[in-house]
């Protein structure tokens, strides 16, 4: 148990909801609690604690429900200071924040598994001030078992599996795929196959590493490719392996790593995994091939985008998710689930990545997708716009140079696309979390919960 | 000819139908005597890809690139269906040794020997 923690926080008014949410997660991470619970008790007889939805009208309606039920106005004995004896100088009338609180509760206690706190898709812990502003601390303590979270002995396993896999390669493929794997990357792929590996009777750490390896190594093996065919400078902040070696070795080592991974697969000898990653690499290559068309008939429509998106994106998230549970003997309704969870998740990653194309703070070069003319979906809905759609598509049918792309872009912010699609994205998301109920997920849950939200987060 | 694309199955030349004139027809009829058709199909497409891939020669352009991805995808699903690990094996053996030779600037072993080794692995 460790013990002796405060939370401090300085509040800025009467009455206010505080999420501490990210501040008592921040606790159990450096904590490294993995298992367990963790414990918030207020220090004070006007400060409260409740779970509920971080939503602001959602807020400001109970605070108004606090007001209604227990008006900061109305007449507390608490208040009578000529009753009262020992009052201290600076008392405040503040019968109201001591009677809310009894409709709130002075502590809470939070479940953690696998380093992370069990929530709903909708919960948030929050401080309430009853008597604000103030200076107010929260005493913390946190039991159960402490050491790395598994989720990072996981993706420890998977980099190591990673760096001994090129390891034996030859230079000339080895040093540009390891500047690509080194450089980064969420290694959202490999860290569901993981994940998914957990829910079978057959769970073998290391045979998941190494499949969880090789779907990382097709991943980065098409996008060595991708950048050759999008003629791309940088990647994860770093030259191309087509622009630094040239577009002959970047198409060498792409094939090599293709190759390499199906034999990785193939050695596991479990013929539904080598089934599932075939027929999702196939399925990527083809929605590519139907992608570079599409730009041809830019910006395509919602229909032609779900056909891209699902081959190009999704299909190797889902099969990620499909081939760790086959490879661990996971039962059909888990596999099937976990497949259609993938499913899900892909096609919304894929339209928080389109909406990064409009973002400043991204990262990634702003305007890329509408340059290369990519079917994306916030410039589909932006052409739908009765206001500005006929410009945007007028502006998409000519030249796009900086003016155009720029023009492009600020009709794409008024037309209210890129809204339109984070609300798509947030939807996709709440259903491949709905996937995950009713099955038994072995504390797994939580876990792939977080990488759904963060995977759309990251962006909205 | 006719004959031969009878025995494939329609959905394991989806896409790649263009190319069954333009020499993985041939490649297959090179394959197939002695093996089953989709070992074959599987072989004629490994071949095809690092053809129009350009794999040691000039570089493809990008659609020829895209082309030659899906044959070896295609390739991969073909072997899969198999259900025979050291084929799939060998066969993936054969195309990193290729591509690791072209991507080291050094002469490529002739892909043909290669995929009839891997063939012969796997009898």
């Amino acid at each position: 148990m460790i013990g002796g923690r405060r939370l401090e926080l300085s509040t800025r008014r009467g009455t206010e909801f505080i999420d501490i949410t990210a501040r008592l997660q921040a606790e159990v991470t450096a904590a490294g609690l993995s298992q367990g619970r963790v414990h918030v008790q207020s220090l004070h007889t006007t400060l409260g604690i409740t779970v509920n939805e971080n939503e602001p009208l959602l807020i400001g309606d109970l605070e108004r429900m606090l007001e209604r039920l227990v008006p900061r106005h109305g007449v507390y004995c608490h208040d009578d200071f000529a009753r009262r004896v020992n009052i201290p100088a600076d008392e405040p009338a503040n019968g109201h924040a001591h009677a809310r609180l009894l409709l709130l509760q002075p502590a809470h206690t939070a479940l953690v598994e696998d380093g992370r706190l069990v929530l709903g898709q909708w919960q948030s812990i929050f401080a309430v001030e009853l008597d604000g502003p103030r200076e107010r601390r929260f005493a913390i303590q946190l039991e159960g078992e402490f050491g790395r979270p598994d989720r990072e002995r996981d993706r420890d396993l998977v980099e190591l599996e990673l760096a001994r896999q090129l390891l034996v390669d030859p230079e000339s493929v080895q040093v540009p795929m390891r500047r690509l794997v080194e450089a980064g990357g969420k290694r959202l792929r490999p860290l569901l196959t993981v994940l998914a590996s957990r829910l079978g009777p057959h769970h073998d750490p290391l045979r998941a590493a190494a499949l969880a390896a090789a779907v990382e190594l097709i991943h980065d093996a098409s996008l060595v490719h991708d950048d050759y065919v999008d003629e791309a400078a940088t990647r994860r902040g770093r030259a191309t392996v087509s622009a630094s070696e040239g577009p002959g070795r970047a198409i060498a080592v792409g094939d090599y790593y293709f190759a390499k991974a199906t034999r990785i697969i193939a050695e596991l000898g479990n013929p539904r995994v080598t089934s599932t990653i075939a027929e999702a690499m196939e399925a990527i290559c083809i929605s590519q091939i139907d992608d570079v068309n599409l730009r041809g008939y830019f910006p395509g429509d919602h229909d032609a985008y779900l056909r891209v998106v699902r081959g190009k994106t999704a299909a190797l998230i889902s099969a990620s998710c499909l081939a760790g549970a086959q490879l661990a003997g996971a039962g059909s309704e888990v596999a099937g689930r976990l497949c259609r969870y993938g499913d899900l998740l892909g096609i919304a990653f894929q339209m928080a990545d389109d909406l990064l194309d409009y973002s400043e703070h991204s990262g990634k070069p702003v305007g890329t997708d509408i340059r290369q003319r990519v079917v994306s979906l916030p410039l589909i809905y932006a052409t739908e716009d009765g206001r500005v759609g006929g410009r945007v598509r007028e502006l998409l049918g000519g030249p796009l140079d900086d003016p155009e792309v720029r023009e492009v872009q600020a009709l794409v912010h008024s037309s209210g696309a890129l809204a339109r699609v984070g609300e798509e994205a947030r939807g996709l998301v709440a259903a491949a979390v709905r996937e995950l109920d009713e099955i038994e997920l072995n504390g797994v849950r939580p876990l792939l919960v977080d990488i759904a939200r963060s995977a759309v987060d990251r962006v909205t | 000819m006719r004959e031969q694309v009878a025995e494939i199955r329609e959905a394991d030349l989806a896409h790649l139908e263009s190319l069954w004139e333009a020499g993985l027809g041939q490649a297959y009829d090179f394959y197939r005597p002695g093996v089953e058709p989709r070992v074959a199909l599987a072989a004629a497409l490994v071949e095809t890809a690092v053809g129009l891939q350009g794999l040691g020669g000039p570089a493809a352009a990008a659609g020829e690139l895209l082309i030659g991805d899906l044959c070896l995808a295609r390739a991969s699903r073909l072997l899969a269906d198999t259900g025979s690990q050291p084929l799939q094996v060998a066969f993936a053996r054969a195309v990193e040794r290729v591509s690791a030779e072209a991507s080291g600037d050094r002469p490529l072993t002739p892909v043909r020997d290669l995929l009839g080794a891997a063939i012969g692995i796997a009898r």
